[in-house]
């Protein structure tokens, strides 16, 4: 077909150029554009690679470091475990001195509000018991005063009066 | 010319000569392609394997890492042993070059010998060895000093330390924080990490790190990019009964009474009587078992469980449980003990405290071993020994500790006509401590016991749990048969031969017992040696905890179970009730004043007729056991005296002019010694 149409027109030949023939440009533009993807296809194939090896990279320093953390983490665990052994405790409450717990200072469970009437128990027994502070004062007074008499020593007296009536009047 | 022009057209035709040298172009190409294709095909199917594995061994590397040991935690989650991973160099010789400019930089650095280094790395290279340890389980400021001065900058090594041939391999070691405390419990590990001692023997299945496989890709430079584990089984995790703070109480308390009776070693148990757990078990002597090489190895043994010895008045529990059971006895009948003594199987088993008339209740609190006999003997051979079995007597607990001894009791076949009398005061057979502290725990729980047990859970790391321990209840005696029991052994405490056991703010109960040693290398039992026990638990009423104690030899002073182990449950359980929240159920006062003089002191040990007879070498035994006394008295007197109350002579002064007795079941017809009577 294609002979046919040329042989019919070979006059035309000199207008019909090889360089504005596009059905070589077209074939050398399809390669081109199949050579860049294969290299591209290549490119990308190398860019995540090398990626995944980075990230391999990345991975296995994290890894490490958990790793590490771990072990550190497991080291603080036995150290705070050393701290926290019952002699070490011992040492460290009798230090702040405190005392072992046995049954003459355990406090027995008890509700709030048992707790609330018990402080209430102990405030009014407290105030029942206690004498005013004026008469307690009086009598040590009194008692130092009869002392004084026997004793010999001036100053002394004097001083324990001074002493009893700067307490009498802090009291007032 | 037809040929030619043809020819012609084709050259004259441009279009079809670019579109055959395209196609030729494409021709090659697709052919080429094809022919990588058919070669890529070829190596990827046929030679895959060979070209995988040779692809592999440039880049792989096969990691194989053994697993952190499982940790054993307390009831409370403290951690009693764990594993930390600790650093160990090694060097491959085949990489250093000047080895002697190496030994010394190591030895340097990790305080060694330069002589050993270099000797070590000599011979590896002699022997073309590619790996040799240099320092091993290094702490973290040893491992550091090593990376920053061992370093060759123009080396190109990823792994640290950058020095030629050199290399860090992970070991782990194992750790005990608390040191000593529960340490025969807990065992240790020994330098393979396998479990040698304790629940780390035991529980070695669990706790054992398994090897880890692993696989790293590496670059030219050494870089990990790829790692995948390959086979991973994490071990398991142990919670214990154990309560560490208990566990130390009872230590310090065991400690203290072992130093204060001169006793050769003691052991305790706590055990919370309704769930059967083991709040504590202590040893004296003990080991750190961080350094266990350093102790001796008889430190390792837990006497509580797998030594055994006779328990004395302990065992009585069984003839007055048994009675009360079968409704042959009650607490407050009387019994006739005036005869001060009883003839079984034609032995005479004498009883110092037989003092007329009074209730079995009052028996059993002075330790009275004619109303023991008499009850024994009532209940009958089979149902005595049933009683035993049934009690746990005679038969391992199952506790999950390694070497548990079942203790020795025989069946009523082999005994002879007298061993139920011996049996009825603890004698001609063994018990564990654990045993004994079970049967106690029955009493105290209703009459139901509990098998005893150590191990709460066992939990995968990431916190599942795999088991936990289910408890397991044998009806033993019916509940108002223990109340009764119970209400006995409180007794025992208020008026009988435990009064040191009296606790401030607390009730208390339990038995003494007093027993003479059995000479494995004499073959007798030897009346200059004893083994002083006290059970008991408190509250009397309703029980929080049951506690075990034994004396094995004590020396100094007293020597009965009620004057050495009782001060020592005295002290255990005042200090663990409060920590246990248990209510005070008594007054609490300031001291309790116990005189000497108010103590009755065991005399069970030494009644005549109370052992096997002798047979033929009583005569050297005893002599031999005269001997050994001779030397504990020189020794005594070369040591400083101590001051010693009256009251407080030991038992075994009233022994001194008896003989002793060789304990064997199948030779007990001759007797010797003045006060042995036989009867035909």
């Amino acid at each position: 077909m294609s002979r046919k149409t040329i042989a019919r027109k070979p006059i035309k030949r000199e207008k019909i150029r090889r360089e504005k023939d596009p059905i070589p440009w077209r074939y050398c533009l399809t390669t081109l554009a199949c050579g860049l993807c294969l290299v591209a296809g290549f490119f990308g194939a190398a860019r995540q690679h090398f990626s995944s090896m980075d990230y391999g990279f990345k991975n296995s320093e994290l890894r490490k470091q958990v790793e590490e953390l771990e072990t550190e983490k497991r080291q603080l665990l036995l150290s705070k475990e050393i701290a926290l052994s019952p002699g070490e405790i011992k040492k460290s409450a009798k230090q702040f001195g405190m005392v072992e717990l046995s049954a003459s200072n355990i406090e027995i469970f008890s509700t709030a509000e048992e707790k609330k009437e018990k402080s209430a128990k102990q405030l009014v027994e407290r105030t029942v018991e206690s004498k005013p502070v004026k008469e307690n004062l009086a009598a040590k007074i009194s008692e130092k005063k009869d002392s004084e008499r026997i004793g010999k020593d001036g100053k002394s007296s004097k001083d324990s009066e001074t002493k009893i009536a700067k307490s009498s009047k802090t009291a007032k | 010319m037809p040929k030619f022009q043809p020819k012609k057209n084709k050259k004259n035709n441009p279009v079809q000569t670019v579109f055959t040298r395209y196609m030729l172009i494409i021709a090659l190409f697709i052919l080429w392609i094809g022919a990588i294709g058919a070669r890529l095909v070829y190596l990827q199917i046929n030679q895959s394997d060979w070209l995988r594995e040779k692809a592999q061994s440039q880049r792989r590397d096969i990691k194989k890492s053994k697993q952190l040991r499982g940790t054993i935690f307390d009831r409370s989650e403290r951690a009693l042993a764990m594993s930390v991973t600790v650093k160990s160099l090694y060097a491959d010789p085949g990489e250093i070059q000047d080895i002697d400019a190496t030994a010394k930089e190591v030895a340097k650095i990790t305080k060694q010998k330069p002589k050993d280094v270099l000797a070590a790395l000599k011979t590896a290279k002699e022997n073309n060895r590619r790996f040799v340890w240099l320092a091993r389980k290094l702490d973290d400021e040893t491992f550091d000093k090593v990376n920053e001065q061992l370093k060759t900058d123009e080396l190109k090594k990823y792994d640290l330390p950058k020095f030629a041939g050199l290399h860090w391999e992970d070991e782990q070691q194992r750790s005990y924080p608390y040191k000593t405390l529960a340490a025969h419990v807990i065992g240790f590990a020994n330098k393979e990490d396998v479990g040698s001692a304790g629940i780390e023997q035991s529980q070695e299945e669990f706790l054992h790190g398994v090897i880890t496989k692993q696989w790293q890709d590496r670059d030219r430079l050494g870089r990990v990019y790829e790692e995948e584990e390959v086979e991973r089984e994490p071990s398991k995790d142990v919670v214990l009964t154990i309560s560490s703070s208990i566990q130390y109480k009872a230590e310090q308390a065991l400690a203290d009474g072992v130093k204060r009776s001169g006793a050769k070693s003691g052991m305790a148990i706590v055990l919370e009587p309704h769930t059967g757990e083991i709040l504590a078990m202590a040893n004296y002597p003990t080991f750190d078992p961080n350094n266990f090489t350093q102790f001796a190895p008889e430190n390792f043994k837990n006497k509580a469980v797998q030594d055994m010895y006779s328990p004395g008045s302990v065992y009585k529990l069984i003839a007055y449980g048994g009675a009360l059971q079968e409704d042959m006895i009650r607490a407050d009948a009387q019994i006739d003990c005036s005869r001060g003594f009883i003839e079984v199987g034609g032995r005479k088993f004498n009883d110092p405290h037989a003092k007329g008339t009074m209730t079995y209740s009052h028996a059993l609190a002075v330790s009275s071993n004619f109303a023991a006999i008499k009850t024994a003997v009532g209940l009958g051979k089979d149902r005595f020994y049933g009683y035993s079995r049934n009690f746990g007597f005679g038969q391992p607990t199952g506790i999950e500790l390694p070497a548990e001894s079942s203790g020795y009791l025989r069946t009523p076949a082999k005994w002879n006509g007298d061993s139920i009398g011996s049996l009825a005061i603890g004698y001609e057979l063994n018990v564990t401590l654990l045993q004994a502290a079970s049967a106690y725990a029955t009493v105290a729980n209703g009459g139901l016991r509990v098998k005893p047990h150590v191990i709460k859970a066992i939990r995968e790391q990431e916190g599942g749990t795999i088991s936990e321990t289910q408890i397991e209840k044998t009806q033993v005696v019916r509940p108002e048969v223990a109340k009764e029991l119970r209400s006995m052994l409180q007794e025992v405490v208020q008026k009988g031969t435990a009064k040191r056991a009296q606790l401030n703010g607390y009730t208390s109960a339990g038995k003494t017992g007093t027993a003479w040693k059995y000479d494995p290398a004499l073959k007798i039992y030897n009346p200059a040696k004893y083994v002083s026990s006290f059970v008991g638990f408190a509250p009397a009423d309703n029980p929080s905890v049951v506690i075990a104690v034994v004396m094995d030899e004590p020396r100094n002073g007293g020597r009965d179970g009620g004057q050495v182990s009782a001060p020592v449950f005295k002290e255990i359980a005042e200090g663990i009730l409060p920590e246990l929240n248990t209510v005070p159920d008594a007054n609490i006062k300031q001291e309790i004043l116990t005189a000497d003089s108010e103590v009755p002191t065991e005399t069970e040990i030494a009644p005549d007729g109370v052992l096997p007879h002798l047979d033929s070498e009583a005569k050297t035994s005893t002599k031999k056991v005269a001997k050994a006394e001779t030397i504990e008295k020189e020794e005594k007197e070369l040591t400083p005296k101590k001051e010693t109350k009256k009251d407080e002579k030991p038992p075994s002064d009233k022994n001194k002019n008896k003989t002793a007795v060789i304990l064997d079941g199948e030779k007990r017809n001759k007797s010797s010694g003045d006060k042995r009577k036989e009867k035909t």
